[in-house]
């Protein structure tokens, strides 16, 4: 206890950093002008970091009381989070004003420039790139996941860290990067151009590898990391050049601009705009780890348990939603779009449905607790993707109703989204953590660590009782994630899946693909979900090392605790705000955080008459359907599959003991001839994709790098081998004229001042 | 009044014996005082100048350039004497050791 006292006394550390925001306050600055704090606190934090541990490596007080830098990175991170809810305080206080339900404000003018015509001159009016912040309903929304949830990871870090003598002196490597891609995310979400959107989206990209490949030394996290790079990489080039295209087209990446003049839309070529948003779309799927560029994701993986956290739930694969949710202006007809671009709704519908499903068949086989999380994050994301596919879809036919519900509901599941699984992979961290310390105990000093896996759910089992705070935790994020009625995704997931229907069934038949196919991804998240913990929590300990698991690491429980209340009632308490409706009011709807009805309770009998029973009877059939499966058949299965009562003498605490006792009563029913077949290897195997990608490099750009080598090596090489070895040997026949006698030296002289004098004579004369 | 032309050939051939005699001698101080010779046929080329073209500039040159000769006779000396101390020669054929 003594000892979680004196951690706990650390925070004293962060205090100055807390105190920056209210000093500013006080100073008469604004809230908006504070915005750059989110991004420059860090930024002066990381290299202080690096440096700082390079000096102080192994330093008493670097060690234990600056945790070798994660104090500092988490008051970095504090001082981002406080200046994010001083804006986000501001914005609601000062709403009636915004007309336009945004706020700008632009810093400098960062490159001027004049653009060569084809006739050679330049244009008359000057090109401005400019920094700024934009800040409306969606950035308020992600700026608020992001700086939260990277302050708990990064104090989910300290006792995940700075506890594993393994990472000892390399902690500040990994503190430096997380700070700056903390500032990466930052920087994206409050970009107010395209430009600055994609320069914060490649620090993102750069700080993904160097966190994935933080044990660099593991062959796989180095071949991890790459994976990841190259793949992101790939969308990234198809980025860049949609905004190119953009810019060709608007002549502005400026936000400002490309949104409200509606004179430029008038005269936008649909068709051209269209290869340019739908280039944007393929680096949002490399970002988002959408198919077919999904290869990365899992095996991101290998990272660290909070980077699999911060990057690969709460933030980074978020970008490619955000870039997603920023094409509306586009479409909206509504408002100064440009109409006929449905396809593009279509295609980004598509691309959801299917890895949503696919994502979701390819966790049924995973037994790596953290790689079901990864394929769950990937189909989620993917249910987010469908959404915003039909939002667009919508936005561009004028159905506008339909398009803000489907769009506000994306995004709240982004946020609910984002909250449970942040805390599911930090629970699944603290279980890892723990088993492997479990096993450090036993076995120390037998020699068999290499045979065992601490993240293999086969050798778990049981643990409800033995980390009830984690037991829980993971519990409530699941069921968040699967939709379980009134808990958190529900509220979002649900939306998603109706409109989506509705967009399938009174107005586009295509979109009948994607329709079915969210629906029957719900069922299956309800499956691996509920396999994942039946697992990892249920049933009777796979190994000798579950009875000495405890969980006893500080930090560690505290943002588990926070994240559990938010995702249990985060969902409901923003739903009867009207949160879809406030978030879909970027774009020209008012929107305001306001109950729905006069009282709470007519509120809450809206909503869940809205959720329940809405007028609709397809969207009544499809809303229970998907309740059906996702709440009564996938767990279920899940459960005679997977679950069972602990061992005897074992209790869990109340709040899961229930659900441990449920899954003991279904049976239990043998799969191994199923978990032979095929198609599960099929599935072990992730459906060939990583197999056929290498084997098409192996085809072609293997090659082409190997003619490449060669002509580098022979070619270019040898010219310049040449050019040296020749001037070595010039240069040492010009040495034998250099006798070394000063009367030499004195005689050239001479001759070459007499050469001179005669040359300028001959000249002159 | 002599006719500056005389002035400035003998300047010539004094600068001709310098240089002849500072590539030619091995004796550093031999070519030290060549060097010299030769500094004195510039200065007289200066003489010749301000008589032909009138003003005091020459004058002034030629002050100045007798001054600062005096110092470097100096400081040559002083390298031949730290020359002679580490090499014990003064020979120029042999003092070649910074060559390589």
């Amino acid at each position: 206890m003594s000892e979680n006292k004196s951690e706990a006394g650390l925070l004293v550390y962060i205090l100055p950093f807390l105190a920056i925001v209210p000093l500013m306050h006080y100073q008469g600055w604004e809230s908006s002008d504070s915005a750059i704090l989110i991004v420059a606190v860090p930024f002066v934090t990381f290299p202080v970091i690096l440096v700082a541990g390079q000096l102080y490596n192994g330093h008493e007080t670097w060690k234990n009381k600056l945790k070798e830098g994660g104090i500092l990175a988490l008051g970095a991170l504090g001082t981002s989070l406080s200046a994010a809810v001083w804006i986000i305080y501001d914005y609601f206080d000062a709403l009636p004003d915004f007309g336009d339900q945004h706020s700008i404000s632009q810093w400098l003018e960062w490159v001027s420039f004049d653009l060569l015509q084809s006739d050679y001159t330049l244009t008359a009016e000057t090109n401005i790139l400019g920094v700024g912040v934009w800040v409306d309903s969606v950035t308020l929304m992600l700026l608020f996941v992001a700086t939260f949830l990277c302050f708990l990871i990064c104090w989910f870090s300290l006792g995940y860290m700075n506890t594993d003598p393994i990472n000892d002196d390399r902690n500040h490597r990994f503190y430096g990067e997380f700070v700056l891609f903390a500032l990466g995310m930052f920087g994206m979400v409050l970009a107010d151009n395209f430009l600055w959107l994609f320069i914060f989206w490649e620090i993102m990209g750069l700080c993904s590898y160097l966190l994935i490949g933080f044990y660099y030394w593991k062959e796989s996290a180095a071949y991890a990391a790459k994976k990841a790079f190259l793949t992101t990489r790939v969308g990234d080039v198809f980025l860049m050049v949609g905004l190119f295209m953009l810019y060709d087209i608007y002549g502005s990446l400026e936000f400002s601009v490309i949104f409200h003049d509606p004179s430029l839309h008038g005269t936008v070529d649909s068709a051209e705009l269209f290869w340019a948003l739908l280039m944007m779309f393929i680096g949002a799927v490399g970002k988002s780890a959408q198919f077919p560029l999904h290869v990365w994701l899992p095996d991101a993986m290998e990272g660290p348990t909070p980077v699999s956290a911060l990057i690969h739930a709460a933030t980074m694969v978020n970008a490619g939603l955000y870039l997603v949710a920023r094409m509306v202006p586009f479409v909206d007809v509504g408002h100064h779009g440009v109409p006929g671009l449905e396809d593009l709704g279509l295609i980004v519908a598509y691309v959801g449905g299917i890895t949503a499903f696919m994502a979701a068949a390819i966790a049924f086989v995973q037994n790596d607790i953290k790689k079901v999380l990864a394929y769950s994050t990937m189909s989620q994301l993917a249910y987010i993707f469908t959404g915003l596919g039909s939002a667009l879809w919508f936005y561009n036919h004028d159905e506008h109703h339909a398009a803000v519900v489907v769009f506000g509901a994306s995004m709240f599941h982004l946020f609910n989204h984002a909250m449970a699984k942040g805390m599911l992979f930090m629970a699944s961290g603290s279980v890892i953590h723990e088993v492997h310390h479990a096993h450090d105990h036993l076995h120390h000093g037998n020699g068999n660590h290499e045979h065992f896996d601490p993240q293999d759910m086969r050798n778990m089992g049981g643990l409800a009782s033995k980390m009830p705070i984690t037991a829980t935790a993971m519990m409530v994020g699941s069921m968040s994630i699967i939709g379980i009625p009134l808990i958190g995704g529900f509220w979002s997931k649900e939306g998603i899946i109706a409109e989506t229907w509705l967009a399938a069934l009174d107005h586009e038949p295509l979109m009948i693909g994607p329709a079915i196919l969210v629906i029957l991804t719900a069922g299956m998240t309800g499956f691996y979900m509920s396999r994942m913990w039946f697992m990892t929590f249920a049933g009777e300990p796979k190994s000798d090392v579950v009875d000495h698991v405890h969980e006893a690491t500080p930090w560690i429980k505290e943002p588990l605790i926070i994240l559990t209340v938010i995702s249990a009632l985060g969902g409901i308490a923003f739903a009867l705000l009207g949160a879809t409706d406030y978030l879909s009011s970027s774009y020209g709807d008012s929107g305001h955080l306001k109950l729905h009805e006069s009282t709470f309770i007519d509120s809450v009998i809206y909503q869940l008459e809205h959720a329940f029973l809405p007028e609709n009877q397809n969207l009544r059939l499809v809303g229970w359907v998907t309740i059906l499966l996702s709440f009564i058949i996938g767990p279920i299965f899940a459960a005679r599959i997977h679950g069972g009562s602990l061992a005897e003498g074992e209790s869990a605490t109340s709040a899961v003991s229930w659900l441990v006792g449920i899954s003991g009563k279904f049976g239990s029913q043998d799969v191994s001839s199923l978990s032979e077949s095929d198609l599960a290897e099929a599935l072990e195997k992730r459906l060939y994709f990583d197999d056929l990608y290498e084997g098409l490099l192996a085809k072609t750009v293997l090659p082409m790098a190997a003619f490449a080598a060669w002509f580098d090596r022979t070619v270019i090489d040898g010219v310049i081998k040449q050019i040296e070895s020749n001037s070595v040997s010039g240069s040492l026949q010009i040495r034998t004229i250099t006798t070394g006698s000063a009367r030499d030296y004195i005689l050239m002289a001479a001759v070459g001042m007499l050469s001179i004098i005669a040359l300028i004579w001959g000249i002159s004369a | 009044m002599i006719d500056p032309s005389w002035i400035a050939g003998l300047g010539v051939i004094l600068f001709g014996i310098g240089l002849i005699g500072a590539f030619s001698r091995k004796n550093a101080i031999v070519v030290l005082m060549c060097i010299e010779v030769m500094l004195n046929g510039a200065n007289l080329n200066f003489v010749a100048g301000t008589m032909y073209w009138g003003g005091p500039d020459g004058w002034v040159f030629t002050t100045i350039a007798i001054a600062i000769t005096a110092a470097e006779v100096a400081i040559g000396l002083a390298i031949f004497l730290s020359l002679y101390s580490t090499q014990e020669t003064i020979s120029l054929d042999e003092a070649n050791i910074l060559r390589n």
